[in-house]
């Protein structure tokens, strides 16, 4: 069975979460401050971990820092924050995504099952990544929508790669960028229209995009298709997020 | 009058009447002239008691000593009153003492003859010598006088310069120098209006010469002079005026009355008074710049409580939220309820109000931030159907009841703005598109790309705009009349104009009138991109 440490100083925040995860056959371990939290990461060893940044006794940060230093356990950080640099400075200190308070349990089990998935992937070398018609081959580095073959020039196909090996978790412009054209070259606005040729290859309208999601001020997301969105409007509550 | 009186006398200027010119001193105290007469005719009379008792004691002194010791014991009269009362005291008891050693001593007694030539010379000698010795008695007393007052003024002054340095603001400044001037010095001070000269009744006793204003007005146009001397054709007094600093409790000058003198003397006394002013201004500059000091020391505390304060309340209100709005999400998905039509549509709300109470809050915290700090925000390059497809996606849920169309076209140029601001201003524009139209109309959203923006809007079929609403939207906290019944703080639209106009860009509203729909758009400036670079950026 799957384990889930959620580290969060809240009682009502944890005990949703708890009733959550458990609809969904997860075992739920819960810390309601960092060093308790800290401690059950090296002893439970959970298969994903709910991070708060706001603990009574140490900064989220600090924590992520910490597990990070000895695991690869994915981490999603749960924020109040609106700051998008924030953001951005928690992904680089390895959590896998993020989702801002209010949330609803899709969004976070979507984003967690994302985290697990990738982490798997990696341990398995699973080639095939999928999202809705999109299927993406790591190995032979072919992309073809509903069965027929994309060309891609090699800078979109970089692009594609590097958001399918993260397949539902936000990778962020510099990490893109860095990825594409090195880590001096490169910008935000060629970043842009790279993405824009992309999603004219492999969305049904380019306008509006469904796979290649933007997160505004941090970066993009293959989206499987599983958070929601307007056209996901019938599966309600799926998607609450409101960026603060 | 007691010290508050005659504070509560300078504020009320200030308070009441502005514009009107503040007596800062009470009036000197005229003498009337019986005093004055008695004032001048008690050394008299004190140096005729004087030679008196030099007779007697010479009559005295007579019957026991045969010499005649008249001319010299007269001289005793002479020098005392000269140095108590001045000169003219001085020669009262030369003049007085001579008759009074004719009439008594001088043979024939009793009577002013003189029978001796030899008395007629004693007598004009001590006269001389009497005269002189009152002249230099009198001079000594002078300095002496002088000396003694220039001792007192020294001390006042430094009084008054203790004074100033424990002002801590500038209307102690101007109690400091009003108490100066009229305690100390005794004269009359008003303040005059720094606005154009108004010759009306003027109040209080404040009454000040036209030629004073006049001298007044003149010297702040000059703008080069700080201080002129007037006299008052009318009483012949004379008139310091001086200007002074214009921010010092809104007056533009001081007028001091010099009151009746010789030019010499008003001419020192003028010199007195500007140098007192002087310091009391230098003290002014120095108070403006502590008073700044402390004012941004005030202000950044402020900005530091505020901020402390928004971070609470966004922590103390939003967590709970997250809390109900979450365990919506999971309630939801509980088979009990999932399977229950009416429960699933309970909870649907709970969940909703909750997160337009969110929302709220979050109105409210933006709107604070904004007016603590402004807007900051961090220009990158974006595209715009990203900012448009990230807002739509943030108001789903308030979107899902309309019937929602996008019509965006495909090559709008990208435009270097804070992607999340304007998406927040966007959503803000779906949320009102929502809000005030019926469920089941059409949203429509559109993009268009003109020489030098890009344009994003959002139109609606509802309840449209009066000319009045048209002209008030997006002032903070602006709410129509007509739209009491539906919820809301009035702050979202002023969020999203500030938003919008720290991009650079603007925001517009348009409608054909109340139930005619709402067009609401907001321009992003564009800039040329650099093509080549690009090309060859992206060319494999």
């Amino acid at each position: 069975m799957t384990r889930v440490l959620v580290i969060d100083d809240e009682a009502q925040i944890r005990r949703f979460l708890r009733a959550g995860f458990e609809l969904h056959g997860y075992t739920v371990l819960e810390a309601e401050n960092a060093m308790a939290g800290l401690r059950a990461a090296t002893i439970d060893k959970p298969d994903l971990i709910i991070l708060d940044l706001n603990l009574p006794d140490l900064e989220g940060a600090e924590v992520l820092e910490r597990i990070r230093s000895w695991s690869n356990v994915p981490i999603i950080v749960l924020s109040i924050l609106g700051d998008e640099q924030e953001k951005v400075r928690l992904l680089r200190l390895g959590a896998d995504d993020y989702v801002v308070k209010p949330f609803g349990i899709s969004e976070l089990l979507a984003r967690g099952e994302a985290a697990m998935r990738r982490q798997l992937r990696s341990a398995d070398r699973e080639p095939v990544v999928r999202a809705g018609p999109l299927s993406i081959d790591l190995v032979s580095r072919a992309v073809s929508l509903s069965g027929k073959r994309v060309q891609l020039t090699r800078k979109e196909y970089t692009l594609m790669h590097t958001l399918a090996t993260h397949a539902g978790l936000v990778v962020t412009h510099q990490q893109l960028i860095k990825e594409i054209w090195g880590a001096r070259a490169g910008n935000i606005q060629y970043l842009r229209i790279l993405v824009r040729k992309l999603r004219q290859k492999v969305e049904v309208d380019p306008t509006q995009p469904l796979l290649i999601v933007s997160e505004s001020g941090v970066g993009y997301r293959l989206d499987l298709g599983t958070s929601g969105s307007l056209r996901g409007q019938n599966e309600i509550m799926s998607d609450t997020s409101c960026p603060a | 009058m007691s010290t508050f009186e005659k504070r509560g006398r300078l504020r009320a200027p200030t308070a009441n009447r502005p514009k009107n010119d503040a007596v800062l001193t009470r009036e000197r105290q005229q003498s009337s002239w019986l005093n004055r007469a008695a004032a001048g005719v008690t050394p008299i009379a004190a140096s005729l008691a004087l030679v008196w008792l030099a007779t007697i004691a010479l009559v005295v002194i007579g019957s026991f000593v045969p010499l005649n010791l008249a001319p010299l014991v007269y001289m005793l009269p002479v020098v005392l009153a000269a140095t108590q009362w001045g000169l003219v005291a001085g020669l009262v008891a030369s003049f007085a003492g001579a008759a009074a050693a004719d009439f008594f001593f001088y043979p024939p007694l009793y009577s002013f003859w003189l029978d001796n030539r030899q008395d007629v010379i004693d007598l004009l000698l001590y006269l001389l010598v009497a005269i002189v010795t009152s002249n230099l008695a009198d001079r000594l007393k002078r300095e002496a006088d002088t000396s003694k007052r220039r001792e007192k003024e020294i001390g006042e002054l430094h009084a008054f310069s203790q004074a100033l340095a424990t002002c801590l603001t500038s209307r102690d400044l101007i109690f400091a120098v009003q108490d100066y001037l009229s305690n100390t010095l005794q004269y009359r001070a008003v303040l005059v209006a720094a606005e154009p000269v108004d010759f009306g009744p003027a109040v209080d006793g404040a009454t000040v010469p036209d030629e004073v204003r006049r001298e007044a007005a003149n010297l702040q146009a000059a703008n080069n002079a700080a201080a002129a001397t007037v006299t008052d054709a009318g009483t012949g007094k004379a008139w310091l005026v001086r200007i002074i600093a214009p921010e010092m409790l809104g007056y533009g000058a001081i007028a001091i009355e010099l009151g009746l003198g010789s030019a010499e003397s008003i001419r020192l006394i003028a010199r007195h008074l500007e140098a007192v002013l002087e310091e009391a201004m230098v003290t002014f500059k120095h108070l403006k710049v502590k008073e700044a000091i402390e004012q941004a020391t005030i202000s950044r505390r402020t900005e530091i409580l505020r901020d402390a304060l928004v971070s609470g309340v966004s922590h103390e209100l939003r967590t709970p939220l997250a809390s109900i709005v979450g365990s919506c999400s999971v309630l939801n998905r509980m088979p009990a309820i999932a399977n229950h039509p009416d429960s699933r549509a309970l909870v649907e709300a709970i969940h909703d109000q909750a997160s337009e109470l969110d929302n709220q809050i979050r109105d409210v915290l933006d709107a604070s931030r904004i007016s603590a700090k402004g807007v900051q925000p961090r220009m990158e390059w974006t595209d715009p159907t990203d900012i448009v497809d990230a807002a739509v996606k943030q108001k789903a849920r308030r979107l899902a009841a309309h019937n929602v169309t996008l019509d965006l076209q495909r090559d709008v140029p990208l435009v270097r703005v804070d992607a999340v601001l304007v998406e927040q201003a966007l959503g803000q524009l779906l949320e009102n598109a929502a809000k005030y139209s019926p469920a089941g109309s059409k949203i429509e959203i559109r993009s268009r790309c003109a020489q030098d923006y890009v344009e994003l809007s959002v139109a609606d079929q509802g309840s449209g705009l009066t000319a009045e609403e048209q002209k008030e939207l997006g002032k903070r906290c602006y709410r129509s009349g007509r739209q009491a019944a539906v919820p809301g703080s009035g702050l979202g639209l002023w969020i999203a104009t500030t938003f919008i106009a720290a991009n650079g860009g603007s925001l517009h509203a348009d409608s054909k009138g109340p139930g005619c729909g709402t067009t609401v758009s907001l321009r992003l400036p564009t800039v040329a991109a650099d093509t080549p670079e690009l090309v060859d950026a992206l060319d494999d």
